[in-house]
């Protein structure tokens, strides 16, 4: 169960990072320079709110990783450290 | 009790990132103003708040930092706590600064069409992020009885960038948006429910924040502990 928990903990933060990566790896080509010659007012707008959206999503996801993983980094540490406490060399 | 003050302490937090979640998601308005950003400047709710507690812990470790020199030589168990603190501030800190150059890059591919820049403020940022962590790789990868002493004056000249990157976008009017507070008639926020989400994710964020700088203390302090204790294991060997 303990080493579900930290499974968990630390998949977290990589899948985050990985859904921010693919957003922004997989997003869909900007409109072209041209783009009145190329596609109607809505689509333009549809694909630019499809993009922020995305860039958006990414933004929050790529914080959630860096903080979570930082977190389950010192509770790494701690865990660590209690070990090393209650090991019979120490005491 | 402590435990128990700790874990209520988290979950008010939790509460408050949550709340902020909300807030910046889905009570403030889409900024549909012409030329406006759409739903692209909410990344602003998570970029800023992250900057201000990234300047806030560097400040912490800039005084953890005057502490330690203050006291190495008179009261170790101060000069040591001061020590814990200046290195805490700075790890956090550079995990907050991570963050505002991730997600501002990801705001400006969309609103400028290019990743990075080299304004003012983006340089600054840049500089002291690279200021601290390199503060963190030498309390990492270097031995010796100067480490702390080194790290401690590489951290006060680090916290000096804080000032110049706070200012760089009033001295040197380049790319990056104005200041959110004190800058032009176009800056800041057009609509209060926009003000009011960034307010509750500056609460969360620095809520969070002080969350993990009060772990990594105590985890730095432990660290400290059993290293003088092994000291004095050998001296008694």
């Amino acid at each position: 169960m303990k080493k579900l928990a930290l499974g968990l903990i630390f998949a977290l933060p990589i899948a985050l990072l990985g859904w921010a990566c693919s957003l922004v790896l997989f997003a869909p080509p900007e409109p072209p320079f041209d783009w009145m010659s190329r596609m109607s007012v809505a689509d333009h707008n549809a694909l630019v709110a499809l993009l922020d959206h995305q860039y958006l999503v990414a933004a929050y996801a790529v914080t959630w990783a860096i903080q979570l993983g930082y977190l389950a980094w010192l509770g790494l540490r701690w865990q660590g450290q209690k070990r090393a406490a209650a090991s019979p060399a120490r005491q | 009790m402590k435990k128990l003050l700790l874990s209520l302490y988290a979950a008010i937090t939790v509460a408050l990132l949550s709340w902020g979640f909300y807030q910046a998601i889905y009570v403030a308005p889409a900024d549909d103003r012409l030329g406006g950003q759409g739903e692209l400047y909410r990344i602003i709710f998570y970029h800023v708040p992250s900057a201000m507690v990234a300047f806030l812990f560097f400040a912490i470790s800039l005084a953890g930092s005057i502490g330690y020199l203050r006291f190495r030589r008179t009261r170790d168990a101060w000069a040591q706590i001061a020590d814990a603190w200046a290195l805490a501030g700075a790890e956090v800190g550079v995990v907050f600064c991570t963050v505002v150059l991730i997600t501002g890059p990801l705001w400006g591919r969309r609103a400028w069409g290019i990743w990075w820049t080299w304004d003012a403020r983006l340089t600054t940022t840049l500089v002291l992020w690279l200021i601290y962590v390199s503060y963190l790789l030498l309390r990492r990868f270097a031995a010796g009885p100067q480490v702390q002493t080194l790290a401690a004056v590489l951290g006060i000249f680090g916290a000096l960038d804080v000032p110049i990157v706070y200012m760089s976008n009033r001295w040197w009017r380049m790319q990056h948006p104005a200041p959110v507070f004190g800058g032009d008639a176009d800056s800041g926020f057009k609509d209060p429910r926009m003000l009011h989400a960034f307010g509750w994710n500056i609460l969360a964020w620095l809520a969070w924040g002080l969350l993990i700088l009060v772990v990594r203390y105590y985890v730095e302090r432990r660290s400290q502990k059993a290293a003088a204790q092994d000291m004095q294991d050998a001296l008694n060997a």
